[in-house]
């Protein structure tokens, strides 16, 4: 019995110092965000008086908050749905067996094994508008100059890019991995009773990839949603507030003008963003589990 | 052949176009970093290195960059055998003693949702703790922040690994006489071993990556990371890009070997366990 209880007593010590961590470095900043959402508090200044839902009602108000939302909404489905397309395009195409396979899906992996802020480096001067490569290649087409970081109208477009040629190949990986799972014998059925490849795909590859599929949707959107270092390191908001992104908002509103207030009510925004999103998927892949 | 697996001209473009576009960015960071500066703002691209240099990497090098090099390596590491430790105490607790108030199930659910949470949520309030207890502008600072991102990671993986494990080893060393850290130590730890090697790859990659942390935490140029001595470059030096680019491919390097290195050991690893 005593040796029962000493036995218990040191589970509760290995378990305490990874249940601290967690504790501080989680509970506390998520409560501590709702709290404070709810205070003007300014951190330089020291001030903080209680406001209620005052903070959450202004920055709904104000037309660079919502510039961020829509711009956040726009970077994160576009880029969602575009690399979840190509990365089941892609897992179809390297179905099978052929020469040189091994090589090419470790240089499709390769992307995402860069630091982001590598590719930012590389897509910054690629996207140069007297000097990048990019413009030109245009040129020698024949085609005009496109100011590709530095007009209003393609910036965040471009961003969407930058996101895309890292991530893609991660939904690459999760959708083929779903269907190099499936018996092979299947697709040959298929054939032998005479569908074509997008039959075959519409009707049997999809209907048994959609997990796959929606885990994808899941992690890239919930991802993409908190962009931050991109938007810093090519555009940091601009030209104007064209890539102006929530994470962008709250970093300005907390760490350059020390608005805590401002800056955890809308945190306290992405959060129930977050929070819908995820529970929309996450119902949906169980619904498909039943 | 089923229709999926048939491969004919239009696969083998396709193949071709896909591997292009994947290479070519990669190709341009490798062949601007070997160019003169002058050759780098010519009005027309050159395709390759006409003057081949070195003078980037030496450039750089003289510049500093090995100090920002050590501070991420430090980081990284310790960051990585943090997370590993507590993870591995943790995940053994959680897989073989049953908490009361479903702790088990409560603590390894919350740890995933912290994978949602967006880290600038996180920011604010860690900010104002930090400057408190003196934890901003350290490096010690950033590896304990970088458990927001490492320990719910290592924690799920090596919770997998220690439920895998049959219980009949520890339930004999127990009969044996063998105290509760012993079995941790000499039957446990080896068993999962090659696991928490495995597990080490992302968790390095992640904090030698991290941006967002540390751009709020540092700000000291000694105590710079890799990834923000990155980000100085491109907003001072617009167009330094011979340096920009040597600097990404010293800062990539260390992780290809890493990773190669630890999946080359987790092969041959393996492979002896069988024999």
């Amino acid at each position: 019995m005593i040796r029962q209880q000493r036995g218990n007593l040191f589970y509760y010590v290995i378990f305490l110092p990874a249940f601290l961590v967690i504790l501080f470095l989680t509970i506390y900043p998520v409560f501590s965000v709702l709290l404070n959402s709810l205070f003007r508090y300014n951190f330089l200044a020291g001030e903080r008086s209680f406001l209620g839902i005052g903070n959450f009602l202004r920055i709904i108000g104000e037309q660079m908050f919502r510039k961020a939302f829509l711009n956040t909404l726009i970077f994160s489905f576009s880029a969602t749905l575009v690399e979840a397309s190509l990365g089941v395009f892609l897992a179809l195409l390297f179905y099978g067996n052929y020469a040189g396979k091994r090589l090419t899906m470790i240089t499709i992996i390769f992307p995402m094994m860069l630091s982001t802020m590598v590719i930012c480096a590389i897509w910054k001067t690629m996207y140069h508008y007297e000097i990048g490569i990019l413009n030109h290649l245009l040129t020698s087409l024949g085609v005009p100059r496109m100011g590709w970081l530095i007009s209003k109208r393609m910036a965040l477009f471009s961003v969407i890019i930058v996101d895309v040629w890292q991530w893609t190949p991660f939904a690459f990986i999760i959708v083929q991995a779903g269907l190099n799972s499936m018996p092979r014998e299947l697709f040959e059925a298929a054939s032998i009773d005479g569908a074509g490849y997008l039959s075959t795909v519409f009707y049997i590859v999809f209907p048994i990839l959609a997990n796959q599929i929606l885990l994808v949707f899941l992690l890239r959107t919930i991802d993409t949603f908190r962009i931050f270092d991109k938007v810093y390191a090519l555009t940091q908001g601009g030209p104007g507030n064209a890539t102006e992104t929530v994470s962008y908002f709250i970093y300005r509103e907390g760490f350059s003008f020390f608005n805590l207030g401002r800056a955890s009510a809308a945190a306290v925004y992405t959060l129930i963003v977050i929070a819908l999103i995820a529970s929309f998927y996450i119902r949906n892949i169980l619904k498909k589990e039943i | 052949m089923s229709s999926l697996a048939r491969k004919g001209v239009v696969f083998w473009i396709l193949l071709a176009v896909v591997v292009l576009l994947v290479l070519a960015p990669i190709y341009w960071i490798v062949a601007t970093s070997f160019k003169t500066p002058t050759e780098n703002i010519l009005p027309e691209p050159t395709l390759y290195p006409h003057v081949f240099t070195l003078r980037n990497y030496v450039q750089v090098i003289e510049a500093g960059i090995l100090r920002n090099f050590i501070n991420s390596l430090f980081v990284a590491i310790t960051a990585t055998v943090v997370s590993l430790v507590l993870s591995f105490l943790a995940a053994y607790a959680l897989g073989r003693h049953r908490f009361p108030l479903g702790l088990n199930s409560v603590f390894l659910v919350w740890v995933l949702v912290v994978k949602i949470l967006p880290p600038i949520v996180l920011a604010i309030p860690l900010y104002t703790l930090f400057t408190r207890v003196g934890l901003i502008n350290s490096l010690w600072g950033l590896i304990i922040v970088y458990q927001v991102y490492t320990l719910p990671y290592c924690l799920w993986i090596v919770f997998g690994f220690i439920k895998a494990l049959p219980v009949e080893f520890e339930e004999a060393a127990t009969i044996d006489g063998a105290s509760r850290t012993r079995i941790l130590l000499s039957i446990v730890l080896p068993l999962t071993g090659g696991g928490l090697v495995a597990t080490s790859i992302f968790s390095v990659i992640i904090a030698w990556n991290e941006f967002l942390f540390a751009l709020l935490f540092i700000r000291t140029p000694a105590l710079l990371t890799l990834p923000l001595k990155i980000v100085n470059f491109i907003g001072e030096y617009e167009t330094l890009w011979g340096e920009l680019m040597a600097v990404g491919i010293l800062a990539t390097l260390p992780i290809l070997l890493f990773s190669g290195y630890v999946y080359k050991r987790l092969t041959t690893g393996f492979s002896m366990g069988l024999r």
